[in-house]
């Protein structure tokens, strides 16, 4: 058997096929392969960090969440049935992970999430604040968003899920995905459009 | 330009799978090309999602093996070692019991603190195994430098160990640290309440810890207003409660990084034994008040994650 330490990183990226080389690291976690789980942390880890943390907005609480996701891996491994993508998979973990972490924290993870599909105008005079916005400024203004907000826009941009796959992580239907999106615009725009008015 | 503007305009998973760059076909970028209307969309998707991707690139790299030579183990003991026990603190109502009521659930039942010149490793090794858990071992001394992802504890004897961190090793600094108060912090603050305002006896900035003190006044919240004397701390209803610190307040960072260790503090590290007599931490902890010269022998029930998990957690916030 390959030693993953001896093949380094051109183990997993010399003409991978990212799909069944998650689906193998999985198998080999599975059976209790430290080595794939490592393999596993380096390759998924920090984009479940970045998607937790744009969520939950803090770095510590989201590296505990982290942590707990991929002990869930480590143990839920054989679980993987191939239905979705690995990335979406363990990324539908870590939200069940934070939501059940803020929940014992009594803090509302979702708590605006039924405003989050109100449509916006669009397209209306908030389109033009961020027409005018510099990409710094969008940064920042993601920043302030709605928890509900942020995760959409960083499953589909962030974390590069399709919208369908987005939606089987959120656990809604894919107009619910596309509307949340558009709220989330609307919601961005008029964040813009204050920080604009107030300088 | 041919304009192919008969066309029903471009639907959301088209203007989203363009910003995201993906390849759209002949139909969108026939589109795109003929209809500002929709490409101004096109624009502001893109917009947005390089915000998000700037945002969401902007944190930092997640677990690196701490030892080349076994990046696996490392890693699992990382996903093992997770701190994620809730913690009741427990002080009398004195006021000088808020501090020990926070260290005291690390020192009384975690950390035996002995005074200088009494028990404990003195000069003969650098490394002690952790009571309770053999394979868990720990160096205290006095930090004497900071390089890289790498701090070295001076030891009695003149020995030396040098100790290594990661992205999830758990730093705690503790002391007259006001400086690290600033505005946008997140803060508990213990202390006592009065007319509308809270005399802080103690600070954590980072993290959420639960702690229950009786009657101190426990606040969670954001600074704002961070001044000479005292800061606010907005609460997430947004109700903003005055906070007064003093030369007595004590501050605890709970997610310090290695900049903000004390050169010359008394350092307790609590990790696994690498190669060289090296030591890679999974905390590394300053206390506010060890006397010169004092150390410690950090205690865990046994060598359960949930055991050492509530060990790391209680030096993080109380050590």
């Amino acid at each position: 058997m390959n030693d993953p330490h001896l093949g380094g990183a051109a183990t997993f990226t010399a003409g991978r096929d990212p799909a069944s080389d998650d689906a193998e690291l999985l198998r080999r976690i599975g059976r209790g392969d430290e080595d794939a789980m490592a393999a596993f942390y380096r390759e998924h880890g920090r984009i479940v960090l970045a998607q937790i943390q744009l969520v939950v907005g803090e770095r510590v609480l989201a590296e505990e969440i982290v942590q707990d996701t991929m002990l869930a891996v480590w143990r839920g491994a054989r679980a993987f049935r191939g239905e979705s993508s690995v990335r979406s998979w363990v990324i539908a973990i870590a939200r069940r992970q934070t939501r059940d972490r803020l929940r014992r924290q009594r803090l509302r993870v979702v708590d605006d999430a039924f405003l989050a599909e109100r449509p916006g105008s669009d397209p209306g005079p908030e389109a033009t604040a961020l027409d005018r916005a510099e990409l710094a400024d969008v940064t920042a203004a993601i920043r302030v968003l709605a928890p509900a907000h942020r995760e959409v826009l960083g499953l589909v941009f962030g974390s590069g899920l399709s919208l369908q796959e987005a939606a089987n992580v959120l656990e809604i239907p894919i107009g619910t995905v596309k509307s949340r999106l558009s709220a989330a615009r609307t919601a961005l725009s008029r964040i813009l459009d204050e920080k604009g008015q107030n300088r | 330009m041919n304009a192919d503007i008969s066309t029903p305009h471009l639907d959301l998973a088209d203007l989203i799978a363009e910003a995201n760059g993906e390849a759209t076909g002949n139909r969108v970028r026939g589109h795109l090309a003929g209809c500002e209307q929709c490409r101004r969309e096109a624009d502001r998707w893109s917009l947005v999602a390089g915000g998000v991707r700037g945002l969401m690139a902007a944190t930092p790299e997640v677990t690196q093996p701490a030892q080349p030579v076994r990046p696996a183990r490392s890693a699992v003991r990382r996903v093992l070692a997770t701190p994620r026990r809730r913690l009741v603190f427990a002080a009398s109502a004195a006021a000088a019991a808020v501090l020990v009521g926070f260290a005291g659930y690390g020192v009384a039942n975690l950390v035996s603190v002995n005074g200088p010149g009494t028990g404990g490793s003195g000069g003969t090794t650098t490394l002690t195994a952790v009571t309770g858990c053999a394979k868990l071992e720990q160096a205290t001394g006095t930090l004497d430098r900071v390089g890289g992802d790498s701090l070295v504890i001076a030891m009695a004897g003149g020995k030396s160990v040098t100790v290594t961190t990661t992205a999830t090793t758990r730093m705690n600094a503790s002391g007259p640290l006001l400086d690290a108060v600033t505005d946008g912090a997140s803060v508990t603050v213990v202390g006592k309440g009065s007319g509308g305002t809270v005399a802080a006896n103690f600070v954590v900035v980072g993290g959420n810890p639960s702690i229950e003190v009786p009657d101190y006044t426990i606040l969670h919240g954001t600074v704002s207003d961070a001044r000479t004397g005292g800061f606010t701390v907005v609460t997430s209803t947004g109700t903003r409660v005055p906070v007064t610190t003093s030369d007595r307040t004590v501050v605890a960072i709970s997610n310090a990084g290695l900049a903000q260790l004390r050169t010359g503090a008394r350092t307790t590290a609590v990790g696994y034994a690498g190669p060289n007599g090296t030591l890679s931490a999974i905390a590394v902890f300053q206390p506010a008040d060890w006397l010169p010269g004092a150390h410690a022998e950090v205690t865990v029930k046994d060598c359960s994650p949930d055991s050492i998990n509530h060990t790391i957690m209680a030096l993080t916030y109380g050590g």
